[in-house]
C-alpha cells in the first residue's frame, strides 16, 4: 500500500513536471498564488492563477482586476488549505515574507517564489515595477510585463496632467475603522507613492507605521486644516449614521466644503494593478469635485 | 482584606488621584486652552483648536469620569450583592458577554445601533452571568469560585469573538478596538447618551442602599430584620449589569476598573456601603481619567494606536495577583467528596471504549473531506495519496495534544478539587500565548521552531511564577487557579493592544491563538503522539495520589502522603503537559475542561481508568473537532483549538443543565 502509494506520487510528479517543462516556452506553468497583490499582477499579465487565497473576499476588496470564475479558493491566508491546494497539483507557488512560515510545507507540494512586496528596500511603486518584471520572467510573460508597466507610466503621467490643470490641494486619504476612528495613509504605503507620482501633496504630517499608515481619532484629522478627504467604501456599516451625528465631523471644514470623495475599494497593500486603479479613481474623483 | 492597622481616609487617597489626575489634564489642556486665548479675535474663523477640544478633548474626559463611576459603582454594588472582594463586572464575566453580543450584531446585523446596541450589550452581559451562576450554583457560590467562573466565561466569549473576526476579517481592526475600550469622541452625544441611561437607573440603586448596607449584618440577620435577601440580591445584580451594559455598549469594554475602584475605596478605609459605594465612584472616575489622559499624553504624535480598555486590563489584571495574598480564604461549604457524589455505575470497561472511538475516528478521518468544488469526497476520492500527508499529521497531532490537555484537566481536578480547573485556567497556556505574541512583534515572523521555542519558555515561565507564589501557601489549589486565571487575562490584555494597533501580522497571530493545525508536519505529530503516550505513562506513577488527594488534606496527610511533594509534582506533571500541546493546538481549547467531566458521567471512578479513559475522550473530541475545522467552512479552515471550544461549551452546559454534580 504504501509503496503503491509513494510509486504513484512519483510516477505523477514527473508526469507533472515534464508538462511544465513542456509547455515552459508556449504556456505558463500552473501558478498557485497565496498573495493579494502577486495574484493582481498575475491578472494584470493575462496569467490568471489557478488559486488563491480568500479567492470569495476578491470582488469585496479588490474589484479589479476581475478574478476569473475558475480560480479557486484556497481558504484563508493564514490558515491555507494545503490538502485543496495538493490537490490542484501546482507547478509554482507564490509566496510573500508574511508567509515564510509555511514555505517548509508549500515545499512538499510544489517549488515556492516568496517576492517581497512590502519592505523598506525602496519606494513602494519602483519596488512593485521590479516585482512585476521579476514575476513575469518567472511565469514566461517577460514581454507582457514590459508591456504592461510601459502602459502604467503613461496612464500615471495622464493622470498627473489632468490633476495638474485641477486647483492645488493638499488630501487626506483614510479608511474608517468604526465610526470614531480613522486609518490614515502616509510614510511608505502605496498610496502616499502614488500622490507623490500624480504631484498631489499629502496633508497628513504626524508619523505612521512600518506599514505606512496610523489608527487615529476622528478629531485628528481637524489639524490637517483645508484639505480634500479621500475615503474608501465599503464603509462599516453604522458608520455614515454615526457620522452625522459627530458634532466635530460635521463641522470639519473639508465636510462642510463637501470635500469629501468616497473611491469604490482599492487594495490598500496592493502591486501596480491596485496604484493604477486608485490613481485612475482618485483622477477622477478630484475632477468631479472641482467641477 | 480590611486594612485595620492603617487608618487611612478615602479623602486622603481621592485627593492624590486629583491631584496626579489634575496634572495630566494640564498637560494635555494647557497647550490648547492658552492657543485660544492668544487666537481670540476676528481672525479666527476657522479654529481647529476650538474645536477640538470642545468637541473632542472636553467630551472625552467627561466619558471617562462617567464610565469611570459607572463601572466603579457596579463593582461595588457587585461586591456588596455577592459579599465578594474579587466581583467586579470584569471577572464575571459580564463585559466579555456584552463584548461577544456586540461583535455578532456588527457582523449579522450591522444596521442596529443606539437602543438597538444597548439591548444586544445587554442580552449578552445577562446571558454571561447567568452562565456563571449556573456554572458555581454547587459550589455554594464561594468568592473564587464564581471569580474562576466569571474569568473562564471571558475567555470563551473572547474565543468565539475571535473566531467571528478570523472568518470576518473585514472588521478586524474594528473588533478589536472595541474590545479594547477607546474613549475617543467627536461629539457630546454618546456622553450625554450614556449619562441619562445611568441616571434611569440610578433610583433602582438609591433603594437598594439601606438593604445592601443590612447585608453586612449577614444573611440570617438580614433576614430577621425584614430584607428579602434574595431578592435584593438578584436586583443589585441586575443594576450593575445595566451599568456595566451600557459603558461597553457606548465606547467597548473598559477592564477592571470595576475591580480596582471599590477595592481601593475598601483599602483606603471606607466601612459602610453607601460610603464605599460614593467613594468607590469618584475613585474610579478619576482612575479612568488618569489612565485616559496619560494614554492621550503617551500616544500624542506617535503612529501607534492603542485604546484605553486595553490599557486598564494591562494595569488591571496583575491587581488580582496582588490581592490573592490579601484574601481570606473560606472553605467551599460543601467539599462534596467526587467517589460519592454520584450514584455508582457500571462503566463499559475502558479498552472496549477507547478501541470503538479509535475506530470511529479513523472512519472519519479517512472519509470526511471535500473536493475542490466543495462538494463532499466520500467514497472513490483520487487524490487520496495527495491528500493524506495533510490530513494525516494534522489529525494525529491535534488528538494528541487533546488527549494531553484531557489527562492535565484530570490531574488539576483530581488535585485541587475543583470541577472548573483546567490546563486553561493553570495559566501556562496564556503564558505560551504571550511569549509568542511578544516574539512575533519584537523579532518578526518566527518560524514553527520559533514558535515552539518561545511558547514552551513562556508555559515554563509563567509555571515558575505561579510555584513560586504557591509555595507560600503550600500550593492552595484555588489560589493557584486563580494566579493562572490572572495570568491569561493579562495574557489576553498585552495581545489585545498589540492587535489594536492594526498590524497585518496580528492576524496571523490570532490564528495561531486560535489553534491551527493545518500544515503540521509528520514529525511535528510524531512527537506529540510520544509526548502524549511518556507523560500519561508518566502520570499514571501518581494514581495513588490522584486517590488520595481528592479525600482532603487531613485524609491526605494521616495516609502519609508528602503533601507538597505530592501537589507540586503533580502540578508539574500538569503544566508540561499543557506546555506540550500549547503549541499544537493554541491556548484555549476547553477540551481539558470537559473530557473529565465526560468521564465521571459516564460513571467511571478508579484514578487509573479516569485517567486513561479521559485522555482517550480528550483525543476523540479533539479529533472529531480537527474534522469539523477542516470541512464545516470548506475552503476556509478553521482553528482546531477555537472549534473545539465551541464543540465543548454545549456540552458543559449540558452536564449543568442536567443538574450533574460537579464535585
Amino acid at each position: 500500500m504504501r509503496h503503491d502509494l509513494t510509486r504513484r506520487c512519483l510516477l505523477i510528479s514527473v508526469a507533472g513536471l515534464s508538462t511544465v517543462r513542456a509547455g515552459a516556452t508556449t504556456s505558463t506553468p500552473r501558478v498557485a498564488c497565496l498573495d493579494w497583490a502577486l495574484a493582481e499582477t498575475m491578472l494584470a499579465l493575462d496569467a490568471p492563477p489557478i488559486g488563491i487565497v480568500a479567492a470569495s473576499d476578491w470582488p469585496l476588496f479588490v474589484v479589479e482586476p476581475a478574478l476569473p470564475r475558475q480560480v479557486a479558493d484556497l481558504g484563508l491566508q493564514q490558515d491555507i488549505n494545503f490538502e485543496l491546494l495538493a490537490t490542484l497539483r501546482p507547478g509554482l507557488i507564490l509566496t510573500s515574507p508574511f508567509l515564510e512560515n509555511f514555505e517548509p510545507q508549500l515545499r512538499r507540494i510544489a517549488p515556492v517564489l516568496n517576492l517581497s512586496i512590502y519592505d523598506d528596500s525602496g519606494p513602494p511603486l519602483a519596488q512593485r515595477e521590479a516585482v512585476t518584471r521579476t514575476l513575469g520572467q518567472r511565469i514566461g510573460k517577460h514581454a507582457e510585463a514590459e508591456r504592461f508597466l510601459r502602459q502604467a507610466g503613461q496612464s500615471f503621467e495622464l493622470a498627473r496632467q489632468r490633476i495638474a490643470q485641477l486647483p492645488h490641494r493638499r488630501l487626506i486619504v483614510a479608511t474608517f475603522v468604526d465610526a470614531r476612528h480613522v486609518r490614515v495613509y502616509g510614510g511608505a504605503s502605496l498610496y502616499q507613492n502614488v500622490l507623490r507620482r500624480l504631484g498631489l501633496e499629502n496633508a497628513w504630517r504626524t508619523p505612521v507605521g512600518y506599514f505606512g499608515f496610523a489608527t487615529v481619532g476622528v478629531e485628528r484629522l481637524a489639524d490637517a486644516g483645508d484639505i480634500h478627504f479621500v475615503g474608501f467604501d465599503p464603509l462599516p456599516p453604522d458608520v455614515a449614521p454615526a457620522l452625522r451625528q459627530s458634532t466635530l465631523w460635521e463641522r470639519l471644514p473639508f465636510v462642510r466644503a463637501g470635500r469629501v470623495s468616497m473611491l469604490p475599494p482599492t487594495l490598500p497593500f496592493g502591486a501596480m494593478p491596485a496604484a493604477l486603479r486608485f490613481a485612475r479613481l482618485l483622477t477622477s474623483a478630484l475632477e468631479r469635485a472641482s467641477a | 482584606m480590611t486594612a485595620t492597622s492603617v487608618r487611612l481616609s478615602p479623602g486622603f487617597l481621592v485627593t492624590g488621584l486629583a491631584t496626579l489626575a489634575g496634572i495630566a489634564c494640564f498637560l494635555l489642556l494647557a497647550a490648547p486652552v492658552s492657543q485660544l486665548r492668544a487666537t481670540q479675535g476676528p481672525e479666527a474663523i476657522y479654529d481647529v483648536t476650538r474645536m477640538v477640544l470642545i468637541y473632542a478633548t472636553l467630551p472625552r474626559l467627561f466619558m471617562a469620569l462617567l464610565c469611570g463611576a459607572a463601572l466603579a459603582a457596579a463593582g461595588a454594588i457587585l461586591q456588596q450583592a455577592l459579599g465578594n472582594p474579587l466581583a467586579s463586572p470584569t471577572t464575571l464575566g459580564v463585559d466579555a458577554g456584552a463584548r461577544l453580543a456586540i461583535a455578532l450584531t456588527l457582523i449579522f446585523v450591522p444596521e442596529l445601533f443606539g437602543f438597538g446596541r444597548d439591548a444586544v450589550a445587554l442580552a449578552g452581559s445577562v446571558l454571561a452571568t447567568l452562565i456563571v451562576f449556573a456554572l458555581v450554583r454547587n459550589r455554594g457560590f464561594s468568592a473564587i469560585s464564581i471569580v474562576l467562573a466569571g474569568l473562564i466565561v471571558s475567555l470563551y466569549c473572547g474565543a468565539l469573538a475571535a473566531i467571528l473576526t478570523l472568518v470576518e476579517n473585514r472588521y478586524l481592526t474594528s473588533l478589536f478596538i472595541w474590545g479594547g475600550g477607546s474613549l475617543a469622541q467627536q461629539s457630546w452625544g454618546p456622553g450625554l447618551a450614556l449619562l441619562w441611561r445611568i441616571a434611569v437607573c440610578l433610583p433602582a440603586a438609591l433603594i437598594l442602599l439601606r438593604p445592601l448596607s443590612l447585608l453586612d449584618l449577614g444573611d440570617e440577620a438580614s433576614r430577621s430584620l425584614g430584607v428579602p435577601v434574595g431578592r435584593v440580591r438578584a436586583l443589585a445584580v441586575a443594576v450593575a449589569v445595566l451599568f456595566s451594559a451600557f459603558v461597553t455598549s457606548a465606547v467597548g469594554v473598559i477592564g477592571f476598573v470595576g475591580l480596582a475602584a471599590p477595592i481601593l475605596a475598601r483599602l483606603a478605609g471606607a466601612r459602610r456601603f453607601p460610603e464605599r459605594l460614593l467613594w468607590s465612584c469618584i475613585i474610579g472616575a478619576l482612575l479612568l481619567l488618569l489612565t485616559d489622559a496619560a494614554v492621550q499624553l503617551a500616544a500624542s504624535g506617535s503612529a501607534q494606536f492603542v485604546p484605553t480598555g486595553a490599557v486598564t486590563a494591562v494595569l488591571g489584571s496583575p491587581l488580582l495577583l496582588l490581592l490573592l495574598p490579601r484574601l481570606k480564604l473560606t472553605q467551599p461549604p460543601i467539599p462534596t467528596n467526587p467517589g460519592q457524589a454520584l450514584p455508582r455505575r457500571r462503566p463499559a470497561p475502558v479498552w472496549i471504549v477507547m478501541g470503538a472511538g479509535l475506530a470511529i475516528l479513523l472512519v472519519l478521518l479517512r472519509l470526511a473531506g471535500r473536493n475542490a468544488d466543495g462538494s463532499w469526497a466520500l467514497f472513490g476520492f483520487d487524490d487520496w495519496h495527495l491528500v493524506m500527508p495533510w490530513r494525516a499529521p494534522r489529525f494525529v497531532a491535534a488528538s494528541a495534544a487533546g488527549g494531553l490537555l484531557a489527562g492535565a484537566g484530570f490531574i488539576l481536578q483530581r488535585l485541587t478539587n475543583n470541577p472548573l480547573a483546567s490546563p486553561e485556567v493553570l495559566g501556562v497556556s496564556a503564558g505560551a500565548m504571550l511569549a509568542v505574541a511578544v516574539g512575533l512583534f519584537v523579532a518578526g515572523p518566527l518560524n514553527a521552531i520559533g514558535q515552539n521555542i518561545a511558547a514552551i519558555m513562556g508555559g515554563a515561565a509563567v509555571l515558575a511564577m505561579v510555584l513560586l507564589m504557591g509555595r507560600s501557601t503550600g500550593f492552595a489549589p484555588e489560589r493557584v487557579l486563580l494566579a493562572g486565571v490572572a495570568l491569561s487575562a493579562l495574557a489576553d490584555a498585552v495581545v489585545g493592544v498589540m492587535m489594536a494597533a492594526g498590524d497585518p501580522r496580528a492576524v496571523a497571530l490570532l490564528s495561531w491563538l486560535g489553534g491551527t493545525t493545518s500544515g503540521t508536519s509528520a514529525n511535528t505529530a510524531l512527537f506529540a503522539l510520544v509526548t502524549c503516550g511518556l507523560l500519561a505513562a508518566a502520570a499514571a506513577l501518581g494514581q495513588r495520589w490522584l486517590t488520595i488527594l481528592p479525600l482532603g488534606s487531613a485524609t491526605a496527610q494521616a495516609l502519609g502522603t508528602p503533601l507538597s511533594h505530592a501537589r507540586l509534582s503533580l502540578f508539574l506533571a500538569a503544566a508540561v503537559m499543557t506546555a506540550a500541546a500549547t503549541p499544537v493546538i493554541g491556548p484555549l481549547t476547553f477540551v481539558g475542561l470537559l473530557a473529565p467531566h465526560i468521564v465521571r458521567a459516564a460513571g467511571v471512578r478508579h484514578a487509573l481508568s479516569s485517567l486513561c479513559t479521559s485522555i482517550a475522550v480528550g483525543a476523540a473530541l479533539m479529533g472529531t473537532a480537527d474534522c469539523f475545522a477542516r470541512t464545516i467552512a470548506f475552503p476556509i479552515q478553521l482553528p482546531t483549538g477555537l472549534v473545539a471550544a465551541l464543540i465543548a461549551g454545549p456540552f458543559l452546559l449540558l452536564l449543568l443543565n442536567r443538574g450533574a454534580r460537579l464535585t
